[in-house]
């Protein structure tokens, strides 16, 4: 699935570690494609991608695509941030149930005309900064 | 014959900000408050100091100066012992871990009597830089962290979600902040003392909406000990005392967010944990007179005391808002004037809620006290309630 990018002028306020795992996931995001990990024996998905499938703890997991829609099961505006993040403050951040049944959270994008609401519609998106990308969730249009 | 454990004695500094600025001329010493408490502790309690053959202290905060702080304060206190001497670390959890071991060091025979204690002093750091180091302690550190989470966040997350099931108001979670401030006008333990309207609390300014300043803990140093014993010795020494009747712990197996869908306001660990605390103790959560709950925010009060069935789902801040869960109502909570009031110094906050139920449970509560107080409940907490360490004490003579 590739997602809707945006382009933010400005350094990832604290950015994610990677490691020859996850670049995987990282590198894919950043070219607008949105991955996780899918365990081979149980064949169930998990979020955020792991190396040991959390359920069986089978160790053979391949990388697949997730969907893009969801619905917001619940959220905040965070006023009050730490420091690397004050000048973004405040905020939206939310939990996101995707369609195939994977629940993650994310910074959320807000919208004007479509005010954030526990059970609205969501669609991932890439925020793509100038030193890497992060995913986050926006309502849909 | 299967032995028991009581809280014979307790002593606390009043939470609020005692540690000093890197540059201030007269520094506070974390040292010199722990050893006058431990002395305090011990002479509440009426044992001796070769009476004591283990301490289980609370991990103090980064900011302490003196690493090593338990064997620092063994030689301040010429205190040789053959139980057991640590310092636990546990997030949240951190006190409820230090009892829970100062318990076992007991139940398993290495000592007659435990001290559990500890000091966490964080006040001089500014909000904003200790939040660099408490959004690494909730969520995944990649993958939530870089997103701007905070560990109050995902109670916000908890509180916007019970309002959309329950249809409950900012007015409903506000009522906890001021039935608290209520309970921690009358106990001098507490940071914050003067009353508050429920005006007050929904017109703060928002910090991780739906929650204001008032429904949020406020940040504050603290320190207290609690001298524990068999059963056989708190007996001996005539006075009343606090005996740990139950205990559960569950970690649900998850941190902060399962990815597979679930009741995240549930918080099943704590309800699994009271149930085995209920069941050990003989007892049912209509017996319990008074809860000490670990609850940083107004909602989580709400949502523990559901889940530890003392209230109903749905309920809680109803109950708050009625007046049931204020002294003198049917089942009073946070006595002590729970963390948003006493106070919240994080890694010794339930050493100060095992505090409350023992003055509760020894009838020393003075204008706080419950009436015929007989069981407390104390819980703990890892992450948004993914475990829980529940307590169940009851009054003994």
């Amino acid at each position: 699935m590739t997602l809707s990018q945006l382009t933010i002028e400005a350094q990832r306020a604290y950015p994610p570690r990677e490691s020859e795992f996850t670049r995987t996931f990282w590198s894919a995001l950043r070219e607008g494609r949105w991955l996780t990990t899918r365990c081979k024996s149980c064949e169930r998905k998990t979020f955020p991608p792991k190396l040991v499938c959390p359920h069986c703890w089978a160790t053979d997991v391949e990388w697949v695509k997730l969907g893009a829609q969801g619905t917001l099961y619940s959220w905040t505006r965070i006023h009050a941030a730490p420091a690397v993040f004050a000048s973004e403050a405040p905020y939206a951040c939310g939990i996101v149930d995707l369609d195939e049944g994977i629940r993650l959270a994310c910074r959320l994008v807000e919208a004007e005309q479509s005010p954030l609401a526990v059970g609205q519609r969501m669609e991932m998106v890439v925020l793509q900064y100038q030193d890497g990308p992060i995913f986050a969730a926006r309502p849909c249009a | 014959m299967t032995r028991n454990v009581a809280i014979i004695g307790t002593s606390a500094i009043p939470v609020g900000r005692h540690q000093t600025a890197d540059d201030a001329q007269q520094q506070t010493l974390e040292h010199e408050i722990m050893t006058r408490l431990v002395v305090d502790a011990v002479r509440d309690a009426g044992v001796d100091k070769k009476d004591i053959q283990s301490l289980v202290f609370t991990l103090p905060r980064p900011y302490t100066r003196q690493k090593y702080f338990h064997t620092f304060l063994m030689g301040q206190l010429r205190l040789a012992c053959k139980g057991n001497v640590m310092e636990v670390m546990g997030n949240g959890m951190t006190a409820a871990l230090a009892f829970d071991q100062a318990c076992n060091d007991i139940l398993l025979g290495r000592s007659e009597v435990s001290l559990a204690l500890g000091i966490n002093m964080e006040s001089a750091v500014s909000a904003t830089e200790h939040m660099m180091s408490s959004m690494r302690t909730t969520g995944d550190v990649d993958f939530h962290t870089s997103a701007g989470f905070t560990p109050i966040a995902w109670y916000a997350m908890d509180a916007m979600r019970y309002m959309h099931e329950h249809g409950a108001t900012r007015e409903h979670l506000a009522a906890v902040a001021v039935k608290n401030r209520h309970h921690a006008s009358l106990n001098p333990l507490a940071q914050y003392r003067k009353p508050i309207t429920l005006e007050e609390v929904v017109g703060q300014r928002p910090i991780v909406e739906p929650l204001g300043l008032y429904d949020v803990p406020p940040r504050g140093d603290g320190a207290a000990c609690l001298v524990l014993a068999t059963e056989e010795i708190a007996k001996s020494l005539g006075k009343p005392y606090a005996l740990v009747r139950g205990r559960g712990f569950c970690h649900d197996g998850t941190h902060q967010i399962s990815d597979v869908p679930n009741d995240m306001i549930a918080f099943t660990s704590a309800q699994q944990a009271a149930a085995d605390a209920y069941t050990q103790a003989g007892i049912g959560p209509a017996d319990i007179d008074l809860a000490e709950l670990y609850a940083p925010c107004t909602i989580v009060e709400i949502l523990v005391s559901e889940a530890i069935g003392l209230v109903p789902k749905g309920q809680g801040g109803r109950a708050a808002l009625e007046g049931e869960t204020r002294l003198g109502g049917r089942i009073p909570i946070s006595t002590s004037g729970g963390l948003t009031s006493r106070g919240h110094p994080a890694y010794v906050t339930s050493l100060y809620n095992y505090v409350e139920l023992a003055e509760q449970l020894r009838g020393r509560a003075g204008e706080r006290q419950v009436a015929d107080a007989r069981f407390g409940m104390a819980t703990g907490e890892l992450g948004n309630y993914n475990a829980a360490l529940i307590h169940v004490l009851e009054a003994k003579q």
